[in-house]
């Protein structure tokens, strides 16, 4: 092996653990997004499947909250065409069982009355159709 | 005149390293480049319509599916 290739292969390696570490550091940012929102007490699930801003929220806080629904919607979208579903079908289902097992006591969510309210020891009262 | 015949005869001596050098310097920009992964806002903002109106046969055919998403995507759910 001469030197040229050498110092190409000691490039692409150092480039390579550079961009894994950057990607498991962006994975450790992102990976508990929607549950740190949730946990904050100033985000909470809706009724219609995507995150919400209790109350007035900073615009970095906003920015988040948006952040995981763009990725939501388009999780949504893609199971949707998948089942021959509506996206607010796939939504709604998914806003179920959020509602069900993700939202644990003292965090918010919001039903079709659109009021934000704080969930106590009981379980959140899911919507009718949610079975 | 000295040094002339001393680097100028060689060129491989500083020619080629700064030509790896200058190779070095431009792989990350392009690995950069092509490695970030572009998250777009969509044109229209997310409506929000909690008023849903969805049966409850729907529901139970996609609810599978759905709690397979949530579990494989811990960080958006």
């Amino acid at each position: 092996m001469n030197r040229r290739l050498k110092l190409i292969l000691a490039a692409g390696l150092t480039l390579g653990a550079l961009t894994a570490g950057a990607t498991a550091a962006y994975a450790m940012i992102q990976g508990d997004a929607s549950a740190t929102l949730r946990a904050s007490g100033q985000a909470g699930e809706q009724a219609d499947g995507y995150l919400g801003v209790v109350g007035s929220g900073s615009a970095d806080l906003r920015a988040q909250v948006d952040a995981v629904n763009i990725k939501r919607r388009a999780y949504y979208t893609d199971l949707a065409a998948k089942r021959g579903a509506k996206i607010e079908e796939v939504a709604a289902t998914t806003a179920c069982e959020l509602l069900r097992s993700k939202v644990v006591q003292g965090q918010y969510y919001r039903l079709s009355d659109g009021v934000w309210r704080q969930r106590d020891s009981a379980p959140v009262p899911l919507p009718g159709y949610c079975g | 005149m000295i040094m002339p015949i001393l680097t100028g005869l060689r060129p491989g001596a500083t020619q080629g390293a700064m030509r790896r050098v200058k190779f070095l310097l431009l792989a990350p920009a392009v690995l950069m480049g092509s490695g970030c992964v572009q998250v777009s806002a969509p044109d229209k903002p997310i409506e929000i319509n909690l008023n849903i109106n969805i049966r409850q046969e729907v529901v139970v055919r996609l609810q599978q599916d759905v709690k397979e998403l949530i579990d494989k995507n811990p960080g958006v759910f």
